[in-house]
């Protein structure tokens, strides 16, 4: 029987050596051809990102739909093997409630999944353009192509669809936007600087299915009369731009873009702008200018991008995941993506999952679902089983979650309402171990540096934040630092000059929200419960759980830990730095965070 | 079309700058990196205003918000005043040593924040007019170096710029005084490098530098004038006065 082998090829599995795995399973399939013939051989297949990235290198078998995960080089024979004999690879199963599952559909953090800006990815050789063909692509420029231009706008707005990068702006208005300016040439933007740490939602696009972003931007271009369009993207994401490059040439010799987009009047001439690793220029108008060779700082947006954006020009500037979903909602209709979400957070949103839980990955999933269903359903819960303690959405300058709320909704307006936001889609899971106070402190010191500089209250308020919170975590807080920090942040609110300024002082300003009493604690009491802080905290063993396994004292690096064997260890306080090893460490639960003795 | 600020009915043009409708009908909003050569830096943020359409109130700036439709313009509201006195504060601990921004502190009630942590010595508050001032005359020796809070302005690798000119434009446009231009007989000194001063051809006083003065007659065409400000303000004036006067 005809098989594909899909290994993974994204980002994450190459790190985890699937391109060995490929070329073993290449290698042992080869003879495949001349046994079976070419109608009825088996061939291997480089894919993008499959999600599951922490399982990784994935490998999937098709038709059969039997996924291996953790695949090694030296495991390509028992797969050779397997296809002969058609028993699947046991120890290469997933494996829920102690079940090995076979299809992806079984497994539960691919099960509740609904994807359609990952739609192809996974399935494709994303440096195959007949690849992408097959699976319908290109066929909704194909019908755009037959459309008014504002029937294709038309469609993006009765899609209910918001930008994907952030803010939810409405795509179809903004292009209707766009497009009723008069000033030519315009211009077409995808967003694809990722900044967030702990983000890979659209590097996994434009890795894995290139000309869905290509397709989306070429919609867009006819929508709004364009015949430009840069494709702005981070210089580290070697991959993608790789195969974005590729995906751009081979659509021209096709005749999807260039000259005549397939033998119509219209054209498009996409180029390819590397971003230079500043955070500060995901930010659609410091983006633009950094497209124009001017230093990358923002301007304020009192007249918006669709009128005067890059050289003073139209502008529709969106997300790559924007662009991803559009040839969706032009092929298969726009109340089909609108029957998916909430009334007024329309599809599905990808998320990136990472933190202490315990399936890290790329999630896509329908908005509305309950950050519960996609901490624990889909994530599994916390490592260890540890006590959940709050979830960071939306990245640097977005805001956390405490578990009291884990019932919310995921959409933009609830998100921001609670003070976190959607942002591109980042989710960072925190346990018990976790000082919230740090996590505020981390995130405004990112900020300060990130940061353009520009305006007063961004760069001297972010200073002064990060002074006032290493204070805090270094145990000199005062009293008055928390109503301090909650003025400077009310400011930066309202008064500084762009959004990445004015959402900057959510993750101090939902911390103290949520997790006051912690603030507290380290300012009055010169605690940190968690145990980060090393000023503030030490460790100490529970005598009744401590089994004298040895264990804490063999992870110590600074030899802070003593006892004999089967008998209770104990920590020196003076001798402890906090690093926190022999908590890890513990399979008991024995080593317990304490205050520090001053 | 007629906007309401503070209370007080003025007249303005669709697409005005908030602040300029403002100084017209004398209100005072204060600014630090506005200069009416140089519009839209709207960094300082000490502008701030609230305006009010149909019921929504938001915080702008008014030196670079552009009057689009009839609106109410709150510019000492408790908020603004709250957050404009911490934007002062915060540039205050910034500048220290700024004899301008303390001013604009006790004039708008920005006390001393005892809590942050100041540059000693520090005037300059980073609103980029120098920077912006040099590009514009074509030099380009200085720029806005780094970014976030670690952003400064200076030359090319903190070194003395071949490029700049040592006309002092920057010296004269800054807000708070922060960029040193010491002048001594015929040599003036600025951004580590030391320049020629030419005298002025009636008074004898030094007034410009070789570079400068070169620079000119290339973009002019022509030698430049070896006057100066004062001494060609009264040669133009004798020819107005010998041609027109009695």
């Amino acid at each position: 029987m005809r098989r594909t082998v899909l290994v993974c090829c994204g980002t994450g599995c190459l790190a985890s050596g699937s391109i060995e795995v490929a070329e073993a399973l290449q290698k042992e399939l080869a003879p495949d051809v001349i046994i079976h013939g070419v109608e009825d051989a088996c061939f291997v297949k480089k894919t993008g990102c499959n999600g599951f990235c922490e399982n990784g290198p994935i490998v999937r078998i098709m038709p059969d739909d039997i996924s291996y995960y953790k695949v090694r080089a030296k495991d390509a024979s028992a797969i050779a093997k397997s296809l002969e004999t058609n028993e699947p690879v046991l120890r290469l199963l997933y494996r829920t409630g102690g079940k090995a599952v076979l299809s992806q559909r079984e497994n539960p953090f691919y099960s509740p999944q609904i994807k359609i800006a990952l739609r192809n990815i996974g399935e494709i050789d994303p440096a195959d353009i007949n690849d992408y063909i097959s699976r319908g692509g290109y066929t909704a420029l194909k019908q755009a192509l037959g459309m008014e231009p504002q029937d294709i706008i038309a469609q993006v707005e009765a899609s209910g669809l918001r930008g994907r990068g952030g803010a939810g702006f409405p795509t179809g208005t903004k292009w209707r936007y766009a497009a009723g300016y008069e000033p030519t040439p315009k211009y077409v933007i995808a967003n694809g600087d990722e900044g967030d740490p702990g983000a890979f939602m659209d590097r996994s696009i434009l890795e894995g299915d290139p000309h869905s972003v290509i397709e989306g931007m070429a919609i867009c271009a006819i929508a709004i009369g364009s015949s430009t369009g840069f494709l702005y993207i981070r210089d580290e994401y070697s991959l993608a731009l790789a195969n974005i490059e590729k995906a751009i040439q081979d659509a021209e010799d096709a005749g999807f873009l260039g000259e005549s987009i397939i033998g119509s009047s219209k054209s498009l001439k996409l180029s390819i702008v590397r971003g230079g690793g500043a955070f500060v220029c995901g930010e659609s108008t410091a983006l633009m200018a950094s497209i124009e060779g001017r230093v990358g700082e923002p301007r304020a947006k009192y007249i918006r991008s669709v009128q005067r954006g890059i050289w003073d020009l139209p502008t529709v500037l969106n997300n790559v995941e924007t662009f991803a979903n559009i040839p969706v909602i032009i092929r298969d209709g726009a109340e089909n993506f609108a029957k998916l979400g909430t009334e007024k957070s329309k599809g599905t949103k990808v998320f990136a999952l990472v933190g202490k839980v315990k399936r890290t990955g790329l999630v896509e999933i329908p908005m509305g679902v309950t950050l519960r269903h996609l901490i624990f359903d889909i994530g599994g819960g916390v490592i260890d089983d540890m006590p959940f303690k709050a979830v960071q959405t939306g990245g640097p300058s977005g805001g956390v979650i405490p578990e009291n709320m884990l019932d919310l909704p995921v959409d933009f307006d609830t998100l921001t309402e609670y003070g976190a936001m959607m942002g591109s889609g980042g989710m960072i899971v925190m346990d018990s171990t976790n000082c919230m106070v740090e996590v505020a402190r981390y995130y405004t010191a990112f900020l300060a540096d990130e940061s353009c500089g520009r305006c007063t209250p961004c760069r001297e308020g972010l200073r002064q934040m990060l002074m006032i919170l290493t204070d805090i975590c270094e145990g000199r807080g005062r009293e008055g630092d928390i109503e301090l920090l909650e003025e400077i942040g009310s400011t930066l609110v309202d008064a500084s000059l762009c959004a990445l300024g004015k959402s900057a002082p959510n993750p101090v300003l939902t911390t103290i929200r949520y997790f006051r009493s912690e603030y507290e604690a380290h300012i009055r009491d010169k605690v940190c419960e968690a145990g980060v802080c090393p000023e503030l905290a030490s460790f100490a063993v529970d005598p009744v759980k401590c089994t004298g396994c040895t264990l804490c004292e063999l992870t110590c690096p600074v030899g802070a830990v003593s006892g004999k064997q089967k008998e209770i260890y104990t920590i020196d306080s003076k001798v402890c730095i906090t690093c926190g090893a022999c908590r890890q460490a513990c399979r008991f639960d024995a080593v317990v965070a304490i205050p520090r003795r001053r | 079309m007629v906007i309401t600020i503070d209370g007080i009915e003025c007249e303005c043009e669709y697409g005005e700058f908030l602040r300029d409708i403002a100084t017209r009908c004398e209100i005072e909003i204060p600014a630090l990196c506005n200069h009416g050569g140089l519009p839209g830096q709207g960094c300082c943020r000490v502008c701030i205003v609230e305006v009010e359409i149909k019921g929504w109130k938001t915080v702008v700036a008014s030196c670079i918000y552009p009057v689009e439709q009839e609106c109410i313009v709150y510019t000492n509201s408790d908020k603004i005043k709250r957050q404009r006195a911490m934007v002062l504060s915060l540039m205050r601990a910034r500048a220290p040593a700024s004899k301008e921004i303390e001013l604009l502190c006790s004039k708008f009630g920005a006390s001393r924040n005892e809590r942050f942590i100041e540059q000693e010595g520090e005037k300059c508050i980073l609103c980029g007019l120098c920077a912006k001032t040099c590009e514009s005359i074509g030099s380009g020796a200085i720029s806005t170096i780094n970014r976030g809070i670690n952003k400064d302005v200076s030359t090319p690798y903190d070194e003395p710029s071949e490029a700049c000119l040592g006309c002092g434009a920057c010296s004269e446009i800054c807000p708070t005084s922060a960029i040193e231009m010491e002048e001594q007989g015929s040599l003036r000194k600025i951004w580590g490098k030391a320049f020629d001063l030419v005298s002025c051809e009636v008074c004898g006083k030094p007034y410009a530098t070789t570079q400068e003065l070169d620079r000119n007659a290339k973009v002019l065409g022509e030698p430049a004038s070896r006057l100066c400000d004062v001494c060609r303000r009264k040669a133009i004036a004798d020819v107005l006065a010998k041609t027109f006067g009695s």
